[in-house]
């Protein structure tokens, strides 16, 4: 049966009620508006309001289908005492579209019923029992039994429920119950669990004029940047990990992460750093009506080693501008943009060499990591200079002697002779790392007729009553 | 043969005449003056270095095309054994920063680190990889990457000729590589030879290599040192040259090999290759086909038949 889920101030005011079927309330009046609810795209609604209000603190924490929570503890100077921030908040919110009841008390659980049921309140520490007392107990957050049963006993409000003794309640209504009912009193601590990571570090900028203009965001960044410096200095540090939020005017919020190799606290760096990022997103980055709040959040930070100039006034600073050069490379074109090759104990060619990125430092002399560097006397053995990252299928005519190189192939719809062939060298899979049987691999190298070398592989072997082996194209020699 | 001889002949003559109507006499055919004082890479042969007027200037632009995509291990194999000399040089050798698109590493394959290794005795870590997905991103890796002191050289690979890679992109890497001193290497794969800012383009093919060398003398059917074709396309002293170099991977020298067909089939142009290679201009006494309308339009007399139609009566409507 279709049931009313959320109805507006006018359709109650007609006497409609939430879980009436649809139809009974069309009978009653045939010109009703209905909207098909969309679960999905509320919480998505939701979310993103979340995000919204991370301009008043950044614990914002989803609360329910419907609500959220905020923890402005500390914050509320920022914008002038409690009921301003709490006028400012309903005001914004009424700008955006939204009909909001706000409440805020010390205890979450309090806030919680003074959103819901006085619509806008602001608790004074101390006065939950005055808050609560009237009540019902649904205002206490408590599971649709839970309220039946106390129904059931006679025990209508929240003040009926503090007279009565605790232990045979706890008995019959669990222990969870009264630690509802102590939460929202303020004497037991409620945990909340931030939507976002909280940063370690953070500096705003509150616009009157909102930005539109790249280049008054790179301003602002570079402004932001230099406050969140000090706050770096006091505490020998620097950022790793940077988030800039741009807090729209109609209520979208953009977020931007960069992260760096080295510890940085340089302005001048990490606006470029975030020019690079926004070049990047220039083409799916909408300013829309402008941002009226930006934010620069360090979530990540590293101890900064200061370094000493020599007496010619010279740092070793070509390092530096090495990880600086690959961070910037990482904020415009992704994390995979710049790597560093690594060679792993391993003989299967694909996996003898893995890409790993670079982290802004040049390794010097050897392997550092490899347990068991390959003795110098024996000889590397031969590998291409260029290795396809998936060995293609190279077709070799079937009329070809089974054991061997092939004469010819064709590769890539072109025909190539064999002039000379070397091999065969035979790699086996690694027992340890593949579950199944994986047939081995002998590898050829081959010339062609016209002094292209190539390295060709045959996997698994000529078997009577058995398909022939399959030929693959695995790399190209200088 | 002998009509290369004499037009080639034809042509430096000219071009001593321009640059006597230049003043720059002794620069453009010999080597050039200032090759003293520029750093250069010498590659150890002697006829190659000469041509290029003492090795590949560090400073510079350098391109190094392959024909087709499969020519792609020779070319890369070269530009590596350039790498590895240039570090074995080096009083401080720093990472090499291979730039290529997405693209040539798809269809090219990926440089493989342990091939490097045992080609140009490159370690790991003196080799960074980025990777790009477009030409305008690869090509701003590498203008930003170019100035930075820590690194040896640039390596930027390409494929095809696309539209941007033009005079402009190439000369802003080539005035970086001289602001910096730092060698870059343009590699085209596939590429047809067109203007650019690179003072020196090197064409390399495979060439098929020698045998193994044992005690016994040499094996048979065993695959030897890798062997390059290179052809000086374009370089500043305006001489074409054909080389046909070994690269001895224990040693990581240059060798040249005698090959006395390259002398015999003389396959160099007479002058280097035009910019635009697809239009580039009929070579003269060639037979153009026209349309006839063409012909009557643009020719002094018009074909009989026509003349004949013009005569008769005119039909209207």
């Amino acid at each position: 049966m279709t049931q009313i889920g959320a109805l507006d101030a006018r359709a109650e005011a007609l006497g409609l009620k939430r879980n009436m079927g649809l139809a009974d309330a069309r009978a009653m009046h045939p010109s009703l508006d209905v909207v098909e609810a969309d679960p999905a795209g509320e919480r998505r609604l939701l979310g993103q309001l979340a995000d919204w209000c991370d301009r008043y603190t950044p614990l914002v924490a989803l609360d329910g289908e419907d609500g959220l929570l905020l923890d402005v503890t500390g914050c509320t100077s920022l914008f002038g005492g409690e009921k301003p921030m709490l006028d400012t908040m309903l005001a914004q919110l009424f700008e955006q579209g939204f009909e909001a009841r706000a409440g805020l008390a010390s205890a979450a659980g309090a806030a919680w019923a003074a959103a819901r049921f006085h619509g806008k309140r602001i608790v004074a520490p101390g006065g939950e029992v005055e808050l609560l007392a009237p009540l019902p107990p649904q205002a206490l957050r408590l599971e649709k039994p839970v309220c039946t049963g106390l129904d059931s006993v006679g025990l209508r409000s929240v003040r009926e429920i503090m007279a009565a003794p605790r232990a045979p309640l706890a008995r019959r209504f669990g222990r969870e119950f009264l630690m509802r009912l102590d939460q929202a009193l303020g004497r037991i601590d409620e945990a909340m669990s931030p939507r976002l990571p909280v940063p370690e570090l953070s500096v705003e900028r509150r616009l009157a004029e909102p930005v539109v203009l790249t280049e008054d965001i790179e301003r602002l960044i570079h402004m932001l940047a230099a406050a969140l410096k000090s706050d770096l200095e006091r505490r020998g540090e620097g950022a790793r990990r940077l988030s800039l939020s741009l807090f729209r005017v109609d209520g979208a919020v953009s977020r931007i992460a960069v992260s760096t190799s080295l510890a940085l606290r340089d302005p001048v760096k990490v606006r470029n750093l975030f020019r690079e990022k926004l070049a990047a997103i220039a083409c799916d980055f909408d300013a829309g009506y402008g941002f009226d709040l930006a934010r620069l959040a360090a979530f990540s930070t590293a101890p900064f080693d200061m370094r000493q100039t020599d007496l010619a006034g010279e740092t070793d600073v070509a390092e530096d501008d090495l990880a600086l050069f690959a961070d910037r490379v990482r904020a415009r074109l992704g994390p995979s943009a710049v790597m560093r090759p690594d060679r792993i104990e391993s003989h299967i060619p694909e996996r003898a060499v893995a890409l790993r990125p670079f982290a802004g430092k040049v390794v010097e002399g050897g392997r550092p990591r490899a347990p068991h560097p390959l003795p110098p006397e024996r000889p590397q053995p031969e590998r291409p200079v260029r290795l396809f990252d998936r060995p293609e299928p190279v077709e070799v005519p079937v009329t070809e002697i089974p054991e061997g190189p092939p004469m010819r192939f064709r590769w890539r719809r072109a025909l190539h002779k064999v002039v000379r062939a070397e091999g065969p060298e035979r790699i086996a899979p690694e027992w340890w790392r593949s579950a199944e049987d994986m047939p081995e691999r002998d590898y050829y190298r081959v010339e062609d007729s016209e002094g292209r070398r190539y390295w060709l592989y045959r996997l698994g072997q000529h078997e009577a009553g058995k398909p022939p082996p399959r030929w693959f194209m695995h790399g190209l020699f200088a | 043969m002998a009509n290369r001889a004499v037009a080639r002949d034809a042509v430096f003559a000219l071009r001593r005449e321009i640059a006597r109507i230049e003043g720059t006499l002794p620069q453009r055919l010999e080597t050039p003056a200032e090759a003293g004082d520029a750093a250069r890479l010498g590659i150890g042969v002697a006829g190659f270095d000469k041509l290029l007027g003492g090795g590949l200037a560090m400073a510079a632009l350098t391109e190094i095309h392959g024909h087709e995509t499969r020519d792609s291990g020779a070319v890369s194999g070269f530009a590596l054994a350039l790498a590895g000399l240039l570090l074995s040089q080096a009083k401080e050798p720093g990472p090499v920063l291979w730039v290529g698109m997405s693209e040539v590493f798809r269809e090219a394959g990926f440089p493989h680190a342990a091939g490097a290794q045992v080609l140009s005795g490159l370690s790991p870590e003196r080799l960074l990889f980025a990777e790009a997905p477009k030409l305008a991103d690869a090509l701003w890796v590498a203008e930003e990457a170019i100035p930075l002191q820590r690194l040896a050289a640039v390596v930027v690979e390409v494929r095809g000729n696309p539209e941007k890679l033009d005079l402009t992109a190439t000369r802003r890497l080539h005035r970086r590589a001289q602001a910096a001193g730092r060698p870059v290497l343009l590699l085209r794969q596939a590429a047809q030879a067109e203007t650019t800012a690179a003072p020196v383009r090197l064409v390399v093919s495979p060439a098929p290599s020698g045998s193994r060398r044992t005690l016994a003398g040499p094996l048979e059917d065993s695959i030897g040192r890798p062997a390059f074709t290179v052809s000086v396309d374009k370089c500043p002293a305006a001489l074409p040259g054909l080389f046909t170099l070994e690269w001895n991977c224990d040693e990581r020298l240059f060798t040249e090999r005698a090959n006395p067909q390259i002398g015999a089939a003389n396959p160099v142009a007479v002058v280097s290759l035009s910019g635009c290679g697809k239009g580039s201009a009929p070579a003269a006494g060639q037979v153009v086909a026209f349309r006839k309308k063409d012909a009557s339009a643009a020719g002094a007399q018009p074909a009989p038949e026509q003349r004949d139609a013009d005569r008769g009566p005119r039909r209207t409507g």
